[in-house]
């Protein structure tokens, strides 16, 4: 059983306007964790914050394995984050995006593994052509393919469904049964069905 | 599994830019183009004829900075600009520290200045007659002033790579900082061309010394300063 979890302390953050969230609190243990509310409610930015790709205001956000915090690059490899705003290079193909990722987080990027997770996401036949051609649903694979990419024992996943087609959501359920399994899993979604029998739910509401 | 060193990280970030640039042509096509007509322009209003050999020995230097500063202008803001434009910058930064994203973004930006230098001093010294009495002296002066101008020039592309007005705010910010270093490159570079004496070229001290400071405290600057430039 994995001993990560993932703390998060009197989170805070607003942009112009009231606060999307103040003072949140809670721990992400092994399982599901669901994020929801509405559109605008602030999911994708507290997301964003727990990956350490955005400042809170206020609070702070731990990644621990057992009693001991990871700091520095142990903590940026622990995390695999998805979601609408991440992009890729348009002139490199899905293979090379991910390689170039992979050596860039000072991992080795063999090719037969690689290759591996492309299948993984159905995007075997697609490796080697250029991601500006992908469609949207192809990318959104791509997305969790990135996510996945370091093995992380935490994933964040911000509307990770979005775009994709009954074969995807199915490959999704999937991802997120094993991963769950394995360590904290947060996943935010509009879409309630998202969500199967999570451990517990963050419900944003501004 | 033990991670790669900081240096193979930023090389991969490197190699990465390089092989953007390979199938864009972007930068270095604009940048070549810029060198190539303001290098034509100079030749024709100054030529190798109306002025004595001591001003131009100092007015080559000048003209030749002028150049490297405004090529290096138009390319290298590019190195963290593409990045949020394009919306790449969330995934590199998910994948790599500011630093290693920076020394990479660096070491590509030194080689696209090496091959605007290549272009732009041959080119100069054959359109204009400027005769440089030591090569291996200018080569010196090239490397040490152009590592200060890419450094700098690289940390402020991602210091206003999400700022409104960006390119002008690059020019405008990058300027006052890179004034110290482009006076004492253009001393120096007098200095390695013969300064208009028929004796040869040397290295002169003082300007190099303060080249080579201003390249050890720029880079420090940049070192400690790259986590808050880039990261959130």
């Amino acid at each position: 059983m994995s001993a990560f979890r993932l703390e998060a302390r009197e989170l805070s953050k607003s942009y112009s306007g009231p606060p999307l969230f103040s003072n949140l609190t809670f721990t992400a243990g092994p399982g599901l964790t669901a994020v929801a509310g509405r559109n605008g409610s602030g999911k994708t930015t507290l997301l964003k914050i727990l990956a350490r790709l955005l400042a809170p205001e206020r609070g702070r956000v731990g990644i621990f394995d057992a009693q001991r915090e990871l700091s520095g690059e142990e903590r940026r490899g622990a995390v695999g984050w998805a979601g609408p705003d991440l992009a890729f290079y348009d002139d490199f193909t899905a293979r090379e995006n991910l390689r170039f990722f992979r050596r860039a987080s000072g991992l080795p990027a063999d090719d037969a593994d690689l290759g591996r997770r492309l299948a993984r996401m159905d995007l075997a036949a697609v490796a080697d052509r250029r991601v500006g051609a992908f469609s949207t649903g192809m990318k959104q694979r791509l997305r969790l393919a990135f996510a996945l990419l370091l093995d992380p024992p935490v994933l964040l996943l911000d509307e990770p469904a979005a775009g994709l087609d009954e074969d995807g959501r199915a490959m999704l359920a999937g991802v997120v049964a094993e991963r769950r399994a394995a360590g904290p899993v947060l996943l935010a979604s509009n879409d309630a069905r998202d969500f199967v029998s999570p451990e517990q739910t963050i419900a944003l509401a501004r | 599994m033990k991670p790669a060193s900081p240096i193979a990280r930023a090389w991969a970030v490197c190699a990465k830019d390089a092989a953007q640039e390979a199938r864009q042509r972007i930068a270095l096509a604009s940048i070549l183009f810029f060198a190539a007509t303001a290098l034509t322009l100079v030749s024709f209003a100054i030529g190798p004829a109306g002025f004595a050999r001591e001003e131009r020995a100092t007015l080559h230097a000048a003209v030749l900075w002028i150049l490297l500063f405004f090529s290096t202008a138009t390319g290298l803001p590019r190195a963290f600009v593409r990045e949020e434009e394009t919306g790449t910058a969330l995934a590199l930064r998910k994948t790599a520290p500011g630093i290693t994203v920076l020394a990479g973004k660096t070491l590509f930006n030194y080689f696209l200045f090496a091959a605007i230098a290549a272009v732009t001093v041959p080119g100069l010294s054959i359109l204009v007659g400027w005769e440089i009495a030591s090569p291996g002296a200018l080569a010196v002066v090239l490397a040490t002033s152009g590592f200060g101008l890419t450094v700098v020039s690289t940390f402020l592309s991602a210091l206003v790579a999400r700022a409104g007005g960006k390119n002008v705010l690059f020019v405008l910010v990058c300027f006052p900082l890179l004034v110290p270093l482009l006076l004492s490159a253009i001393a120096a570079t007098v200095a390695a061309a013969g300064g208009g004496t028929a004796a040869g070229g040397e290295l002169a001290a003082t300007p190099l010394r303060v080249i080579v400071a201003y390249d050890g405290a720029a880079t420090c600057a940049a070192y400690l300063l790259a986590a808050a430039a880039w990261e959130e």
